[in-house]
Order: structure tokens, then sequence, then C-alpha cells
């Protein structure tokens, strides 16, 4: 956002200006005027003007300016204004500097003008924002971080992403690559077994937890609530991390904090930028399965297995295989290349009084499989204003819409699972409906073609404030905000695919609504007494309100398939609506003392008081206590000697309570829920209880230990941060499992104890001049999950796939260990380990794990390794010279396993259904294979470490190109600057993982990483301009 | 300016007053707030008649077929039974781990807690109607006699839980075995209780007294008490309430719903917000156009149960399809004999929408149980043949006091068995009365019938690893340990 002095232009250019404005305008369909200023070369001996921080733009007093040449100067008052008898002619040039800003020479040619300066960037100066407040990094005592402007300028499809690598301890995956789709975030590990994980996510000040909004309509994965936050509107993101940062936020900070501020208006002449981005997608690889003739081998030698008798060529004659060409490749038919393109326009501006933000979006990506994608339109507006000297007054607004078209669940389990002897088309010309052999599952493209699945939100995302200086030091904030949801699902099953012929056309929509009002007032009192002893109190009152309800509706049997969703009432057969609601409310008491001692001393202690409807009626209130330290040391007078090297040196230690509340509404209470019964041709409804009633159910506690220390090198040429903590997490939300003869099968009780500890390391370091720069930051993190306690004196949990054991990570897989295929001389002494009854050559062979003789899928099962990983990293680097710009972010994960489900289901090697090529190599009397059991019909799906898969990858991320058109050719376009860019995601890999990705999670808590029928991840090529007026 | 500090600290304790923690679910009801009123108590017994088949793979909508019927000489896993805790039951290599097993000790016991929730809530409210409030917990007992009936012959001793569990403490919890014996005194005493229920119900479908008294003499009957079989089993047939219907095809017509024959069933109407009957379609072929066939729950053919049908047996072809129209192109296919008795003609193309109920007592079978107790008390007496040859008769086969009036008790005691084989085929009945007549018997039919995986613990499943896991007082079935 290029700052454009008035002396540039005179008249005539101004004119020629607008009529090419206009010719803009058309092109782009955008209106833009550029407050140009008229120019009147006077000759004056008086000097008018403001001078304001470049980014904030709030005035600063006590700038020096002075007139290059003369010893003549003055200095701006306490509103940053300066009057000036120069007794000088136009123009003249000024030397404006203040400590902290970098010293500017401007030409002055205006009685008035107003000058922008640029604090001098080092990184201690760096605001970080903080709950409830703001202050620096140097002054600031606990773990925050702040995401990168890299990473930030990337990131198009959700503000999540930006995450991903650039912060140090924030483990980022992708849950699904269906457009629209949500991330799982793990601050510093997950702590919670079976409440939330996800952090607390505060924009401008509004708390959100990011949960999915569905009325259960949808099939797939639901749209991210977050998507609709347009993340180009976004200024910055920082994440808190330990708990003197998190504690503010008491019941919902043991996750963590991401704090997101939008961009705000300045009190400048209005800029105008326009970004364009188009962008193509593709997935970064497809699983290897069979083609046609490897799959009529498979199915030959799967019959033949089953019934020796009747032959080997039981499906299809050798001559009728050699015949078959490659058949239809499943996932070749449904994956396209995707068009994304991004549009966004923001005019930013302002005076003295007001200023104002306000932009435009519009976003549409196509998914890389067909008949899938994701649009967003949003508008935003910030408003600041000044009511008088005292008081002010603002408002942050977004109002959004997203389209999700979403691939059905089971989707990819079915494109890797048909059969490519199947076809699409019957000869007919109707759709094949299904998988012709024994297990039934719809033909993939029929239902990629003809099903419909979507779902829209609407989201209104808004709060109002004012702020009164009620002393000098005292500032009253009052806020309230809402945050309306509306999303709308709609699915039609059409008679004409598989999963529709049954009801014979099936239309469902559900809506759901959420709305949650907010209300905040914090008192802060800010002082410095004495010249050392600076002091901010912070006192707050806040509550929060929320109810969700949803409706949903449909019906069956339809005459045809043309009305869609649109006419329920077309249907035969109407469903039972179902509607449904919830509410919760959050009310708090929070305060903050911030204390220093001549800017080397550091102390802040807070305490939050939080009361959630959500727990037992024995345990609403909560409190959350935090305390830290930190010992600026270079500022010490002994240090200065050092301070040539070593220009800051601050350690700092914290320690604290936070809390979860996220386990949803009602869990403490015993509710009663409908069910029928027929009686006769009537239907009758009954209550049955849903859970036994737990009054005791309370938070969960997170208490964390951190200590850091921060270095900076040459002038903050180089940067330092490193930090050691320790999180336990204690009474976890657990649904508990009770034996079901109590009638229920879990209770949801404060069980447990789960610790994460770690190390995590940040460098940033940036060199050069004004023509080349480089910036560098590192950011590595080690962080070791274990479960402490699982209480009621359990030495372990199993979960399907998992186990939830004491000293184990979460996340640990649970399952049989291999070894090797069964072989003929082997039968009488092995064949017990392959569990079953009546072994034979050929099938695959089990670890004997709790030596009893024999195998058996309940009885021999171990860990097998977690999706934890040993730790994560992110390097990003940006060159500049003259207006070209690279920067790359690489990232990765080392020491984290996947459940490879997709293999597993392709290692069935039944016949049944296609399969993994590796059945090329499968067991036969001729080919004693050591690693592929024999093709059978009815193999018992067994889950063992071969499916659990390294995990670890390092990736490109990113890679973007930008050029900056020198001004005197954006100049004759009439623009204050063009920049072109080139964008490229996910391009380069290095991973041993088979799956579509590594970057992968099913997302729950208790399962993460697991990798079965995930809509594939995708990389990207995009381009684009930026145009700024 | 102390005065604006004043207003505004007084205005943040006005805003702090008015957002309550307390929760007040609207859309479910707490469970203080009901057993209040006659129609709670219904509800409350509505949704233990719930627990019987409250929707897909439910205990009397197919889980017991594929849990349990699947591990015997007359059913296999069908073709489109890929589930493999399914095939490993039908091959009986099943073992504590199979989720099937979990699932019927699981449904089991919710609807034994819904009972208990019924029973202990109607019976603390005396502002209730009280006959009303009797009958309501004698249908609840009947309901929970069957649930009990159901896990005391497939697991042996199994936990007795008679109340409402409302604390999470491990003694409320973690409940021991209850030998045998004590289970069943249980369910005798329930059903005992259920007798008092009305003889006919306004509404069908209901319990009624004559249910319990069916229901009871399977109880003695399976217990060996010979004497108190026969003579409740007498009772049902003395009452004249129940008769045969004289056409076999009206048991599983839809038009001839809870009619006469029908004791107790299981209810289900397809196309409308309740179930369809699952057993239609996962008997119905895949191969024939128009018939969306499911087949996971097929013939067993080496069993022979096919073939133990004489021709002119009018059960033959309702037990069994060999072929069937296409809806579509009006075709005859021939197929190998499928399961025919839910597959409702009215609704080919979604089978499982199906509006058949399945018995889970009726009169055919009361006659049988008379029968066989009269047998093991005197002998083939007259009274001993009346009953089975009824059933015959209506079959159109010969009369077995015609055909073998000599017969030796033993021999009577196989016809009756075979009867009950053929009369009661695909209503969850096999596995009962093969397991209940020992492990001798149950390993040598199956064996006969190629099941060679078949061992004497088989008379019994295993209890689910999950409840032993969790339960340190729970102990496994002993031929499982």
């Amino acid at each position: 956002m290029a700052f454009r002095a008035p002396y540039l232009l005179n008249q005539s250019k101004v004119m020629k200006k607008n009529i090419n404005i206009l010719i803009w305008i058309t092109i782009l369909f955008i209106s833009i005027r550029a407050n140009a200023q008229d120019t009147k070369p006077l000759i004056q001996s008086t000097l008018n003007g403001v001078v304001v921080d470049q980014v904030t733009n709030q005035p600063i007093p006590g700038v020096n300016i002075q007139i290059k040449g003369i010893t003549h100067n003055a200095m701006t008052d306490m509103d940053g204004k300066f009057y000036f008898q120069t007794g000088q002619k136009f123009p003249y040039t000024l030397i404006v500097s203040y400590i902290g800003y970098e010293t500017q020479e401007y030409i002055a040619n205006t009685d008035y003008v107003q000058i922008s300066l640029k604090e001098s960037r080092t990184e201690l100066d760096e605001l970080v924002i903080i709950g409830y407040g703001s202050t620096t990094k140097k002054d600031y005592t606990g773990a925050a971080e702040n995401v990168s402007s890299t990473a930030l300028k990337a990131t198009q499809r959700s503000l999540e992403s930006s995450l991903q690598g650039s912060v140090a301890g924030v483990n980022v995956t992708q849950t699904s690559g269906q457009p629209g789709a949500g991330l799982s975030i793990r601050v510093r590990g997950g702590s919670s077994i079976q409440g939330g994980n996800e952090p607390l996510y505060v924009i401008d000040g509004f708390p959100i937890y990011n949960s999915e909004i569905t009325s259960g309509v949808l099939s797939g994965t639901p749209t991210n609530p977050l998507s609709s936050i347009n993340p180009s509107d976004i200024e910055s993101i920082t994440v808190l991390k330990d708990a003197s940062s998190t504690a503010i936020y008491g019941s919902r900070g043991a996750n963590g904090v991401i704090i997101i501020k939008t961009k705000k208006g300045s009190s400048t002449a209005m800029t105008v930028n326009y970004d364009f981005t188009i962008g193509q997608q593709q997935v970064r690889n497809k699983v290897d399965v069979l083609d046609a003739k490897g799959f009529a081998n498979l199915r030959n030698a799967a019959l033949y297995d089953t019934n020796p008798t009747l032959g080997t060529n039981q499906y299809l004659s050798d001559a009728q295989i050699a015949a078959l060409g490659k058949g239809v490749d499943w996932q070749e038919e449904a994956f396209q290349k995707g068009i994304t393109q991004n549009h966004q326009l923001s005019i930013l501006g302002g005076n003295n009084q007001t200023k104002y933000a306000v932009s435009g979006n519009y976003y549409n990506q196509e998914g890389v499989i067909k008949n899938t994608g994701f649009e967003r339109l949003s508008v935003r507006v910030n408003l600041d204003s000044k009511i008088s000297s005292n008081a002010r007054f603002g408002l942050n607004l977004t109002i959004s819409e997203t389209n999700a078209k979403v691939a059905p669940a089971g989707l990819i389990t079915s494109l890797l699972s048909m059969p490519p002897t199947a076809t699409i088309y019957e000869p007919d010309g109707s759709y094949t409906l299904r998988n012709p052999f024994e297990n039934i599952f719809a033909n993939p493209i029929a239902t990629l073609n003809e099903r419909k699945n979507e779902a829209i939100t609407d989201r209104v995302l808004g709060t109002i404030y004012g702020e009164y200086d009620l002393l000098k030091d005292l500032v009253l904030k009052v806020s309230f905000g809402s945050d309306l949801i509306f999303n709308k699902e709609k699915s039609y099953l059409p008679s004409t695919i598989y999963e529709g012929l049954i009801t014979n056309g099936e239309s469902k929509i559900g809506t759901t609504d959420s709305k949650t009002w907010l209300n905040e007032n914090t008192l802060t009192y800010s002082k410095i007494f004495g010249e050392k002893h600076s002091l901010n109190v912070l006192l707050g009152y806040t509550q929060q309100h929320s109810t969700r309800e949803f409706v949903t509706s449909g019906s069956q049997q339809f005459v045809n398939d043309i009305t869609y969703y649109y006419s329920l009432q077309s249907g035969n057969v109407a469903l039972i609506p179902s509607s449904g609601e919830s509410t919760w409310a959050l009310n708090s008491y929070l305060s903050r003392v911030n204390y220093n001692y001549n800017s080397k001393y550091y102390l802040t202690a807070s305490l939050r008081a939080d009361g959630s409807s959500r727990f037992g009626q024995n345990n609403k209130w909560g409190y959350f206590p935090s305390f830290a330290l930190a010992w600026q040391i270079s500022n010490e007078d002994f240090f200065s000697s050092l301070k040539n090297v070593i220009n800051s040196l601050k350690i700092r230690s914290s320690y604290g309570a936070t809390g979860n509340q996220e386990i949803g509404e009602y869990q403490s209470l015993a509710t009663l829920s409908s069910v029928k019964y027929l009686f006769g041709d009537q239907i009758f409804t009954g209550f049955t209880p849903t859970r036994i009633s737990n009054d005791d159910l309370g938070w969960e506690l997170t208490k964390q230990f951190d200590a850091g220390i921060d270095v900076g090198f040459f002038d903050d040429k180089l940067n330092l941060t490193a930090d050691v903590y320790r999180k336990t997490t204690e009474n976890l939300l657990l649904a508990v499992q009770i034996p079901h003869t109590t009638g229920f099968t879990s209770s949801l009780q404060n069980y447990g104890s789960v610790q994460n500890q770690g190390i995590e390391l940040g460098i940033n370091a940036s060199l050069g001049n004004t023509s080349f720069s480089w910036t560098s930051n590192f950011n590595i993190a080690f962080n070791d999950n274990k479960i402490i306690a699982l209480g009621n004196d359990a030495e372990f949990y199993t979960f399907g796939n998992y186990i939830l054991k004491k000293g184990e990570s979460l996340g640990t897989f649970y399952g049989a260990i291999t070894d090797g295929i069964l072989q003929p001389a082997d039968i009488a002494t092995k064949g017990a380990y392959t569990g079953n009854a009546t072994p034979k050559a050929g099938d695959r062979l089990y670890k004997d794990i709790n030596g009893d003789g024999a195998f058996t899928t309940a009885a021999d099962r171990t860990s097998i390794g977690d999706a934890q990983p040993d730790f994560i990293f992110g390097f990003t680097n940006t060159f500049t010279y003259r207006g070209f710009e690279l920067s790359t972010l690489i990232n990765g994960s080392v020491g984290n396993k996947i459940l490879n489900g997709n293999a597993q289901a392709l290692e069935l090697y039944n016949g049944q259904q296609n399969a993994s090529t590796s059945a090329s190599d499968a067991w036969t009397p001729t080919n004693p294979s050591t690693t592929t059991p024999r093709a059978k019909l009815d193999p018992a799906p067994v889950f063992s470490d071969r499916f659990v898969e390294d995990g670890s990858f390092v990736r490109i991320k990113n890679i973007t190109f930008s050029y900056n058109l020198p001004k005197k050719f954006s100049e004759k376009l009439l623009l204050n600057a063009v920049k072109f860019r080139v964008i490229g995601e996910n391009l380069f890999t290095f991973t041993k993982y088979t799956g579509y990705d590594p970057e992968v999670t099913n997302g729950t808590t208790i399962s993460p990483g697991t990798d079965t029928g995930i809509y594939p991840a995708t990389k990207t090529i995009s381009g684009g301009l930026i145009i700024t007026f | 300016m102390k005065k604006s500090i004043l207003y505004s600290l007084s205005l943040l304790f006005i805003i702090s007053a008015c957002n309550p923690l307390d929760e007040n679910p609207k859309a479910f009801i707490a469970t203080d707030n009901f057993y209040k009123t006659d129609e709670d108590a219904d509800a409350a017994v509505i949704a233990v008649h719930n627990a019987i088949n409250s929707s897909t793979h439910t205990l009397y909508n197919r889980l017991i077929q594929i849990s349990t019927e699947m591990a015997t000489d007359d059913y296999e896993a069908g073709p489109r039974a890929r589930n493999a805790h399914v095939r490993a039951l039908s091959n009986l290599t099943h073992d504590a781990s199979n989720d099937r097993m979990l699932e019927i000790w699981r449904q089991s016991y919710d609807g034994i807690n819904r009972a208990n929730v019924a029973i202990d809530n109607i019976a603390n409210n005396p502002n209730l109607d009280f006959q009303k409030a009797k009958d309501l917990i004698n249908e609840a007992k009947f309901l929970r006699a069957v649930f009990y009936f159901n896990i005391v012959r497939w697991f042996g001793d199994v936990p007795l839980v008679l109340h409402e569990v409302k604390s999470l403490s491990p003694e409320t919890i973690n409940i021991s075995n209850t030998p045998e014996t004590e289970v069943y005194a249980q369910i005798e005493n329930d059903l005992i209780d259920a007798e008092s229920l009305p003889v006919t119900q306004p509404i069908k479908g209901r319990i009624t007294s004559g249910a319990a008294k069916s229901l009871l003499a399977k109880v003695y009957l399976t217990q060996k008490k010979w004497q108190k079989a026969a003579e409740k089993s007498k009772e049902v047939i003395d009452s004249k309430m129940y008769d045969l219907f004289e056409n076999y095809a009206d048991v599983f017509n839809v038009a001839t719903k809870n009619g006469k024959e029908h004791i107790y069933s299981a209810q289900f109407k397809g196309f409308t917000n309740w179930n369809g009957n699952m057993l239609a379609s996962t008997a119905a072929p895949t191969s024939v156009p128009g018939i969306a066939g499911d087949q996971a729950d097929a013939l067993h053919k080496e069993g022979g149960l096919f073939e133990a049908f004489a021709e002119n047996d009018t059960r033959k072809y309702i037990t069994f399809a060999v072929e069937f129209v296409s809806p579509t192109d009006g075709k005859t296919y021939k197929v190998a004999p499928h399961f025919n008795k839910y597959f409702d003609p009215a609704t080919p193309a979604s089978p499982g929408q199906s509006s058949k109920n399945t018995p889970i007592i009726r009169f055919a079978e009361v006659l049988l149980i008379n029968s066989e107790a009269l047998n093991e008390l005197n002998g083939p007496s007259a009274e001993a043949f009346a009953g089975i040859d009824r059933v015959r008769q209506r079959a159109g086969i010969d009369l077995l006091s015609v055909t073998s009036p000599s017969i030796s008790k033993d021999d009577f005691r196989e016809t009756v068995f075979e009867e009950r084989r053929k009369e009661l085929v695909y209503e969850y009945q096999r596995w009962f009365d093969l397991a209940r007549r020992g492990s001798d018997y149950f390993v040598a039919k199956l064996k006969a019938a190629g099941k060679n995986n078949a061992q004497p613990k088989h008379i019994h499943f295993p209890i689910p690893q999950r409840e032993l896991d969790l339960n340190p007082n729970l102990k496994q079935v002993p031929d499982w340990r």
C-alpha cells in the first residue's frame, strides 16, 4: 500500500489519470478514485503538517523536523502536528527524524504535508498482539510468535494455512483436500483426548472455537467455518503458546490461541488495491492400482483358490485377458485439473478523524475431483473513528457466503477399489450401478456426476466498540459483537445411481443457525511512574452466549430426477423431519498486571475466572492464573560492552493454568431422547435415557511451564528465540468406556492426564542493502507427547486401530505384527500364526505376541508406532533484488507414522475389488513370495504394521516469485504500483509415504494420522497481478 | 470524571447479571421432568419395545441372524456377507473379539436397561393410574425376560441387572456373573408377573397375557422343566385365543399380520418412517433384474434343509423361493433356494422395505412345545401327537400319529426337533434349538453339515472381550477361557 506524495503530479496528469482510471474501471469492474490533492507550487513561508506512523497511522508526537541545509527546526505536538515559520521557497527538503523510526528526507512543495514515518523495524520492535491488548516483542514476557508476512501473502485458501511451517511448534495437517475443508492445528501437541484440540481463534477480538457446523445432511467433509474469513484481509496473525499468553483466555486457552487482526484504514490518501490470481491445481500423484489384465488375473486366482476344481480361469480365459486393454482408470476418470481464481479489491484510507478499510473478495476453487469445488464471496468493512480527544469508536464487519460442492464420503475408497474391468456405462448408455462383484459399492463416477451434495454458509461476523479515556491513563473499552452463521446443506440422490435406486430418488435439506453474541468490557490503566516503573493493569468482564439450532427435512420416491431438493413435496414418502437446539454461555472476569522496572525486570501476572454452562452443577466456575518473569539482560549497564555483538538479550519464564471446555452441550445432564415403535400400523414415540448424569463434570486443566530466551545479534541482523516447555493436562474430558451392562457405552468424566514437553527454536536473519536483501526464518520444534494416566487405574483403552496407553503417545497405532508368508513346508509348524482355522500356504503370518502358541486378532496386538512427529520445522527465505522478490517456504515433519487405510483395502487381494499393483507378486506355488499373501476370495482384514508407514516428509510448500514493475512504467499506466507474481504450492515433496500425500490426518483426536479415503492433497501453480491505484 | 468511572463500573455490574450459566436443553427432556404422567410411563415402555428392532441390524431386524444363526447347520454367510466377523461366525472361527458378539450383548443390555428404567420409574410414581402402571410394568418385564432369555442361552452366566444404573462408581458398574439358574429364575418371575397382562390388547403388537404364557412355556422347556412347559403351553392352547392359520402362507402375509397365530412378533412396515424387514433384503437374490437383493444370508446347502422338506409340504415353497419373476422384464429367473418368508412382492426393487413381521413366538411353536414336553414326560402319548400333528396337518404332510403311531420316545423327540427346524426356518430359532440339546448334539449336527470347526464350546458364545477388559468382576464363559 504505497503512499504516494502529491507533489508527483501536476494538474494535467491528474486529469489524464482520471480518464485512465475510468478505463480501468471498465476493465476491472471496480471503482476507484485516488484522493489526488491539488498541488499548488506557491511560494509560502509557513509549513503545516502532521507526522504519522506508516503502519498504524497514529500521529507521532515529538518528531524533529528540520529543513535540510539549515538549522531551523520544529517538533510535533501531542497530535503529531507541527507548524513552522520557514521563510523558504518550495520545494525544499525536510529531514524528519524520531527515535525508533527511520530518518526520512521529504521534499515539501505544499504548505500542508502529511509525512509517514517508517518504524526502524528491528525484530524486537515488532508488535505482538496479545489477549485484550498489544505489546512489543521486546517487552513481552510470554511465548508468542507472529506469522511471517511471506506466509500471509501466499495464502488465499483459508487463513489457517498460513500457519503451516511458519510458526515454531504449530503443527498443521490437512484433514481433506476437499476445497473449503478444514485443517487440523495443534499448538505444542494435542493435550486433550476427547475434548477439542483445536486452538482458540480471536478475530478482531472475537473469540471463536472453529467447530464444524453441519446438520448432517451433507455427505463427506463439512465446510470449515474459518474458510468464510478472507485471508487477504488479514493484517497479522499471532500465535500465543505459553500459559502467560493464553491464561487470559482461561477455559479456552489450553490448545493455544491464534489472534487475528484484519487490515485497518489509515489517515492518509485513499489507496485502492486490486489483486488477481489465477491458478491450476492437480493431484500430486495417483495411487498405483491394477489395470484390467492385472485385475482379471487376480480374480481368476482368488476364485481358483476358493474352488480349485473349477479351474484357473473361472473369471476370464487367458484369451479374454489378452484381449483386455487397460480397462477403466477410475482415478483418472474422476480427477481433473482444477482452476482457482481469486479477486481481491481493497480500499484503505481516511483522515485524522476516521479511518476505513473496505474490501471485497471473490475466490473460486475447482476441486481436483470433478464436480467438487468451493466459492467464497466476502465483504469487509473496518472503521475507526475519533469522536473527541478522549473517545473513539469503531466497527469491524465481515459478511461472507461460501458454497462448497463436496465429494461424498467413501468416494476415494470407491475410486481405488472399483475394478478396472467394470465400465462406467452399461451398453445401453445408463450408468453401471455398482461394482459387479461381491463387494457392493456404487459406481463412483455415476455418484460424482449425478449426486448433488452442497453446503452453503452465510456468515456475518462483526464487532462494534467504544473506547473512552476516563482519566489520562485509564481507558474503558466496551464492545459488542455477534457471529451469525447460517449453514444450509442440500443433498440429492437421483434414482439413476445405486445410492438412489432403493429410495427412487432421495432429497434432503438441512439448515443450521449458529448465533453467538459477545460483550466485552475492559479497563486498562497504563502509566510510567518516576520514569522507571512502568505499569499496565487490565481488568475486565466478558460474556458470550451461543445458540445453535438445526432443522432437516427430506423426502423419497420421486417421479423423476428433475427437481432435486427444490421440491421436497414432490416425493411420495416424507422422511421424519428433525430439529435440535443447543446453547452455551460463558461469563468471565479477567485481570492482568504488567510491570517493568526500567525496561530491565518484567513481571506479568494474570487471572481469569470462567463460568461455563457446559459443566456439571458442582463445577461451573474455573480459575486460571498465570505468572511470568523476564529479565532484559542487555539493558543492564554491565552488558554495554557486549552490545556491538549482542544488541539484546532477554530471558523469560512463565507458569500458569488454562482450560478446555470443548465437549459440547448438556454432557453432564441425564437427558432423554426420542425413539419410535410400530404397533399395528401406527408409529408411537417413546423416550429413553441417553446417559448417566455427572454433576461433577468439570474443566480440563492444563498447567504449563515455559522458559525462553530471546537474543539479537549485530543490531538485530540475526535473532534467536528458544523455548522449552512442559504442558501437563489433567482431568481430561474422557468418554470413559463403561461396561454395556449399564445400558450405556461410555460416560463423559474427568479422567487421566496427558503431558507434552518440548523445545522450540526460531532463527531470523536478514541481510542486505537498498537493492538486495535476504531474510531467512527457520523454526524447529520437538514435542514429546505422553499419556500419564487414564484414570480408574486403567492401563490402556483401545479404540479401533488405536490404543491409549499410559506412557505412550496419543495416536498410537495398535495392531498385529506381520511375520512373512506361510510356505507349504511350514503349515504344520506355523499354521497357527495365520489366524485362519484352516491355514493354507500363502496366508500371511503374524507374530504371536502373547505367546499362547497361536495368532488371534484380539489377543496378539501391540503398539506399532504413533502419529506424533518427533519434530516439525519450517524454513522461509525471501530474496529481493530491485523489483524482484523470491520467497520459498520449506516445511517438514519427521518421525510421524501414517495409517495407510487405502493400502489396507487395496491389499486384500480378494478379486472382488481392485487391488494394489503389489498383487502381481502375490504368493503362488510357483512364486513363493515372502511379502505378499495369496489371492483369496474372503480374507479377514487384519490391521497390522504393514499399513503403518513412515509419514516423514520435507516439502517445498511454497515458492513465490514476484516482480514489481518499476515506478516509471507503472506511472505510464497511471497506476501507483504493479506487481506480478507466480506462486507454486506443494511442487516438490520428499517422502517415503506411498499414499496420496503425507500431510494428512482424519482429524479426530483419538485417531490422528489415519488416511482412509481422504480427498487427495493438491499441488498448485498460480499467477497473478496486484495493482495499486 | 469520577462520576463517569462510577457509571461505567455500575454498568458492568448490570451487564454481568444477564447471561445465566444453567443449562436448560430445549430439544431434550431432562430425566427429572419425566415419568410424571401416564403418557410418560407409556413412552418409557415404548422405548423398551424399540430395543427389539429399532433399525437395521438390531436384534430382531437381522442382528440375531448374522450373529448367531450363521453358526448353525442351516445358514451360512452369503455372497454379500463381506463382514469378516460374520464370515467367522459362519465358519465357527469367531472369538471374543467378534464385533457381532459385542453388538448382541450391547443391544440386549440396552434393552434391559430401558426396561429397568421404565419399571423403576413407573413403580416409584404413586400418581399414575394403578392398573395402567401395572400393565406397563408387566410389559417391560416381559421384554426384559425376552432379552435375558436370549443372553442366558448365548452366554450362560451373565450379569443380572434389575435396576437403573444411576451412579458411575465401580461397585455399581462392575457387575459379576450371576449363575444361569438365578437368571432363569428372574426370567420366570418376570414372565409370571406378565401373565397378568390383558388377554387382548386394543393396539396390535403390544404384549398380552398369552405372549407371557407362551414364552414362559418356552423358558420352562429350555430348562427341561417338562411338566411346567407342558402345563403352560396347554394353558395357551386351551385358552382358544390362538389358532393356526389354515394356510401357512398367511403366517407371513402383510394382510394377515398380527393375526390369530401370531402371539408376539417384531413389527415392520416399509416405506414409512418405521423400518422394513431387513431379512427380506438379505435373503433376496442379486441376480434378478429389478430385484435389488443383497443376499448375505444364504442356505447352507450341505445341511440339507431344502431337501428335508417333502415336495408336497406346503411350507417348502413359502419358506424358499427357487425362482423370481423380474419386475422389469417379466421373465422368470431360476435361482438356488433363497429364504423367502419375508420377501414382500410389493417392494421388489427395495426388498428391505418389506412390511412382513418376524414372529418371535407364534402358536405353531406353542403346539410343538407342548408335544415335546409331553413326550419327555410320558413318551409319545396321543396328547403328545396332537400338537405336532396340527402343525403337520396344516403343512399338508402325513400325520405322525398315522405314519409312525408307535414311534419311540427318542425318535419322537428327533421328529419334533426336525418339525421345529422346518416350521421355524429363518425365525431366529435354529441356534437355540441346537444349543439346548447339548454340545455333542450340536457338534454332531454341524459336522454332519460340513462345518468341521464346530467344537463343544460353541453351545455358547464368548462374552465380548471389551466387557472382560472393562469389568474385572466379569468372567468369561468357562469353555471359552
